[in-house]
């Protein structure tokens, strides 16, 4: 097997169609930053998130993959490899939060916080300016971890042995992802309500991530198959398994947001129960159970079958399912904290034409990015040494 | 379908003795013949195994078996299986201990003997949640073992494949055997044992009760 | 015919001429489906080795003290123990925690790993179902004899009392009878079902008797004919499907009884997944050491647990450790984080407080002596995996203890802090439930196959159909589908003449 012969081979406009529609949205969103920027800026965090999680996810299917030496993804690897390798990419994207983060977070606020005993106590972590190095820590931890191993991951196609060292890079790795991910939900997302704090939610931003980045991979490689020779090698053998995956994380999201709910449903701590509060009033109460409903029980009902698993249209429907139940699950974590910075606004859903444009925005030129990074190379890696077994995958 | 010991013809000492005299000299052949349960044949490997079932099928036999110390993927294809109903079953069994568990819960907490406990809503949905996950998990463990022993028609302590010495001693531990039926609509002794040498079994045997050893009481 | 040269002829045919990377060996000495059968059943058909009787011996005193112990308790009362009206739950929440988590493990590699295709778990996955059973026997004990009026315990069913009352299902500790009850359940079913094959292949091996009777009994007229494997694969994978989010209910419900109170250090969202690392952490430190002990006794099974083996549950400790650590820094930040000056006292208290013994051994038992698995050789040495195995059996209680007996000692309230003293009897509940645990073991080890035959058989090489040098021939090449798959990546490869 050659690399070039699992090169793109069918006409395809989608990285154009991605810039076009990328570049479009940018300039909407910033028509959008002068008429409303309160606004933009919430919308913006959203749309940036869903983007994000996606990235971080491929990363980390991609340091999984290695750790355990797993030999069914190996035919998939590469997409995810290559939504991770656009970590450098939301660096860049990222500025727009810093500049706005006054209209996001409350405890940039110096006046807010001379008088608030407890965001006095947290200054120490929660400042514009620490706040802003650690993102950008953590954006160079993961393009430093997402690139070494995508480079490695060409070499293998070029020929080089590098199976050992992709797996001792990724050791390590994990552990720094680890902490970081859970340090970027605590000051992206958690510190959105300063006053507010769960110890468990940097898993749960994980579990949300991860779910959504399968359901990417099995849309991204559905697309592929008619332009590539993915389809020869991608059979429904690996679908079933990514549908094994996408029920078992299902399961364990809901795992997690139980865990965090019950325990401070049961504990009735005012300082804790204050934060469901927000999302059980003035129609947030709705989107909550639309959340249960469409983040666990749908996906559970459907995947729980073999045979959904194991059909194309299904695992279409229900990846793109995936990806609307975590733009809701942001959009539930990020939208009600909006009044928090904006005391005079009404408390109720926020929809705005905003979110549209950025979400578009930052995901045109995020699939642009991949889509020209996944067309460079081969999409299969098709130096790995255990490729073979990887294609004659067989469920029982 | 399982075998079905129902079948299987019996007669008594008496008359096989008044054959054998009959008979002669070949007597007992004769007799196994008659009495054949089925015909068992070794085979050397699970791949070996998986082949002779698939001829074993295409030759029109349906009242067959595969033995092996291990499952072997891929023959219930080769056979001609579908796949096990046990995960409806199963699935229905958990529903039902989803939906019990919450009623429980829910008649004695609320309405049998209403108690408030530390500020908890009588109906306490997230509270109820771990007691109804258990007894789902609890009914569809049951379901999943009961329901394989009976599709399994389990236990059975007699089976006339336990007649072979060889497949006693083997089937266990590394032999891989076939079998095909008297109650078979095309079964027939000679017949079956040609086809087995065909497509190259080993050890081939008739099934057969002890009947040596019961014409060795009678006389 | 080694798997290698298998490998290499099937690259061979397909025009491919990869760097071949091995797969390490799952079992030494590719041995045949018959040598497998006399290890494994050879040990309960032979003679116990001398080390067994001394072991069991000791074992079987313990438990014999503990029965006694158990009896005293009950005649007198738990004011035996050191529990006091501050620390009213102490060694023996303790221990019922750390039992439950050691038997997570088995279900783990019987489970888990089965549904991840961890083909390397069939050597150990039985040796760690009974393991999870008797400990979660171990387990049950302790709330049962805490109770103090045992023979009230019937009170835990959902039956209406005489005042026509029920009992309280929104009570975390009406959450554990329930899970702990399901998951030994769930566990024996499952370590039976695995069992039914191996039993009719010892029943075919004994000599007539009573053991084959009770044999042929139990392994319930099992012939391995397909359309019995047919179900019963079914039946396995859909037990192991259950288990899979049983184990994490299990633990995650012990941590309820924690979590959901508002005593500081308690109280936090992490409690469920830290408990089930831990649980897992526990217990994959509890299969090495009975593996290692079970080496010392029957070496024979070093031909089907290998260095492979031991290489890949330090793995899952060291990883499974560092997730715990993960814990202990999330709730520390957020102690700190929240602003809350009574977690933050709690945490500060645990680490320079009274119990600062307790929780530096915590941390080193659990964090840091385990990262000595970065080093491969360290890995795969029995005498270092089995130290380390002790020291995460140890860390593990003293998580356990740290996270029961701080926060209770040191609440709210000042002038009821009190300090714990653990009595004799503390001690010899603990130490004689381990004798109980053994004893079962040991037992297990005597009379019932330790490893899964028809398993480990089946994920041999020669075991697929496909394989194309059979042990005996050749032939076996059958599977229309999969050769047209094999087909087409052929011409693939062909295509581009090769690499």
């Amino acid at each position: 097997m050659s690399a070039e012969n699992f090169k793109l081979t069918g006409e395809s406009k989608f990285g154009v169609i991605a810039l076009g529609v990328g570049v479009a949205g940018v300039a909407a969103s910033v028509a959008g930053l002068f008429i409303d920027h309160k606004t933009f800026y919430f919308a913006y965090l959203v749309a940036f998130m869903f983007w994000m999680a996606i990235a971080l996810g491929g990363l980390f299917f991609t340091l999984i993959h290695h750790l355990v030496g797993a030999e069914w993804s190996i035919v998939i690897r590469r997409i995810p490899e290559t939504l991770a390798s656009a970590i450098p990419m939301m660096a860049i994207l990222f500025i727009p939060i810093v500049l706005g983060m006054h209209d996001l977070y409350e405890w940039s606020h110096e006046e807010a916080v001379a008088h608030d005993e407890l965001l006095k106590h947290k200054s120490a972590w929660l400042n514009p300016m620490w706040f802003t190095i650690r993102a950008y820590i953590y954006f160079g931890i993961w393009t430093f971890i997402a690139w070494t191993l995508y480079k490695a991951s060409l070499d293998q196609d070029g020929g080089k042995d590098v199976t050992e060292k992709m797996r001792s890079v990724s050791a390590p790795s994990m552990i720094v992802f680890a902490l970081s991910i859970t340090a970027a939900a605590f000051d992206w997302l958690m510190s959105l309500d300063p006053h507010w704090f769960s110890t468990i939610f940097g898993v749960y931003f994980f579990a949300g991530s991860w779910w959504t980045t399968l359901a990417c991979v099995v849309l991204l490689s559905m697309y592929l198959r008619g332009k590539s020779k993915l389809g020869e090698v991608m059979t429904i053998e690996h679908y079933h398994d990514l549908g094994k995956l996408m029920f078992g994380f299902t399961v364990f999201w809901t795992y997690i947001a139980f865990s965090q709910f019950m325990l401070i449903w049961y504990g009735n701590i005012p300082e804790e129960t204050i934060w469901y509060k927000h999302r059980w009033e003035h129609g947030w109460q709705y989107v909550s159970m639309f959340l249960f409903i469409g983040h666990f029980v749908l996906p559970f009902l459907v995947l729980i079958f073999r045979a959904s698993k194991r059909s194309f249209t299904v695992m279409k429907i229900v990846a793109s399912w995936f990806l609307l139940m975590e733009f809701v699950d942001l959009y539930w974590l990020i939208m009600p904290t909006f009044t928090i910075v904006n005391p005079d606004a009404h408390h109720g859903l926020h929809f705005s034409w905003q979110h549209l444009t950025t979400f578009v925005g930052i995901g045109g030129l995020f699939l642009w990015f991949v889509w020209n990074r996944l067309t460079s190379a081969s999409i299969v890696p098709v130096g790995d040494p255990r490729i073979e077994a990887s294609i004659h995958l067989k469920n029982a | 379908m399982s075998e079905n010991m129902n079948e299987i013809k019996s007669q008594s000492a008496e008359e096989l003795k008044k054959k054998a005299d009959a008979t002669g000299a070949k007597a007992l052949e004769i007799l196994i013949e008659e009495e054949a349960e089925g015909v068992v044949a070794e085979f050397p490997n699970s791949g070996a195994l998986l082949e002779a079932a698939e001829k074993i099928r295409n030759a029109g036999y349906k009242r067959f078996e595969v033995y092996s110390p291990f499952p072997i993927h891929g023959m219930d294809d080769a056979m001609g299986l579908k796949q096990s109903p046990l995960g409806f079953i199963v699935f229905a069994a958990g529903s039902i201990g989803c939906i019990g568990a919450l009623l429980l819960q829910w008649w004695t907490s609320a309405v049998d003997y209403p108690v408030v406990y530390s500020g908890k809503p009588l109906f306490a949905l997230p509270a109820f949640i771990p007691i109804t996950f258990e007894l789902t998990v609890i009914l569809c463990g049951f379901t999943a073992v009961v329901g394989m022993f009976a599709l399994n028609r389990m236990p059975r302590f007699y089976h006339p494949m336990f007649y072979s010495e060889n497949f006693s001693k083997k089937a266990g531990d590394d032999g891989f055997f076939a079998a095909i039926f008297v109650w078979d609509e095309k079964f027939n002794v000679r017949e079956v044992k040609q086809f087995f040498q065909n497509i190259g079994g080993k050890n081939i045997e008739i099934i057969h009760r002890p009947l040596e050893a019961e014409l060795a009481q009678q006389n | 015919m080694s798997m290698e040269t298998a490998t290499l002829k099937q690259e061979h045919r397909n025009g491919h001429h990869h760097v071949y990377v091995p797969e390490p060996e799952l079992i030494n000495d590719k041995p045949r489906f018959k040598t497998i059968t006399d290890i494994i059943s050879g040990v309960p058909e032979g003679k116990m080795p001398r080390l067994w009787w001394i072991l069991f011996g000791i074992s079987f005193a313990l438990m014999a003290m503990y029965l006694a112990v158990i009896t005293y308790l009950i005649w007198k009362g738990i004011g035996i123990w050191g529990n006091n009206t501050t620390v009213g739950w102490a060694w023996d929440i303790t221990n019922f925690v750390w039992w439950v988590g050691i038997g997570h493990a088995g279900t783990l590699i019987s489970a888990v790993l089965f549904l991840f295709r961890q083909k390397w778990r069939t050597s150990i996955n039985r040796f760690s179902e009974a393991m999870t059973i008797f400990a979660v026997i171990c387990a049950g004990m302790f709330p049962l004899i805490h109770m103090g009026r045992i023979w009230h315990a019937y009170w835990f069913l959902p039956l209406p009392n005489s005042m026509q009352m029920w009992v309280n299902f929104r009570s975390p500790l009406m959450w554990d009878v329930f899970a702990i009850s399901t998951y030994l359940s769930v566990s024996i079913m499952f370590w039976y079902v695995g069992l039914i094959p191996d039993l009719a292949t010892m029943r075919d091996r004994a000599k007539p008797g009573i053991r084959k009777t009770l044999l042929g009994l139990f392994s319930l007229g099992w012939r391995g004919g397909n359309r019995q494997w047919r179900h019963y694969e079914r039946a396995y994978m859909i037990l192991a499907g259950l288990s899979t989010p049983l184990v994490l209910s299990v633990h995650t419900i012990v941590s309820f009884d924690f979590a959901t109170s508002v005593i500081p250090g308690w109280h936090t969202t992490i409690f469920p997944p830290y408990f089930v690392a831990g649980a897992i952490f526990s217990g994959f430190a509890m299969v090495m050491t009975l593996v290692i002990i079970t080496y010392w006794m029957f070496p024979q099974i070093k031909q089907i647990i290998n260095e492979r083996h031991i290489d890949n549950m330090n793995k899952i400790i060291m990883v499974t450790g560092m997730m715990v650590g993960y814990a202990y820094g999330c709730e520390f930040f957020i102690a700190w984080y929240s602003g809350n000056p009574y977690e933050a006292s709690i945490f500060i208290k645990r680490a320079t407080g009274p119990y600062w013994w307790a929780y530096w051994s915590m941390i080193t038992c659990n964090v840091i002596i385990p990262q000595i698995f970065w080093i491969k050789s360290m890995r795969t040495n029995l005498a270092v995996s089995f130290i380390v195995s002790i020291f995460v059996n140890i860390g593990m209680w003293f998580e356990r203890f740290v996270i029961t007996v701080t926060s209770l000692s040191q609440d709210y309230l000042p002038s009821s802090w009190k300090y714990f003293n653990p009595t004799i009897y503390d001690v010899a509940c603990f130490v004689g439930s381990i004798g109980l645990f053994m004893t079962l073991f040991l037992l297990f080890l005597r009379y019932m196959p330790m490893v899964a035959m028809s398993e480990v058989k089946g994920v041999l090489p020669h075991a697929n159909p496909h394989h194309p040098d059979h042990e005996l021939n050749g032939h076996g090449n059958g599977h229309a589908h999969e050769q047209h798959r094999a087909e087409k990546v052929a011409e693939l490869a062909t295509k581009n003449g090769g690499r």
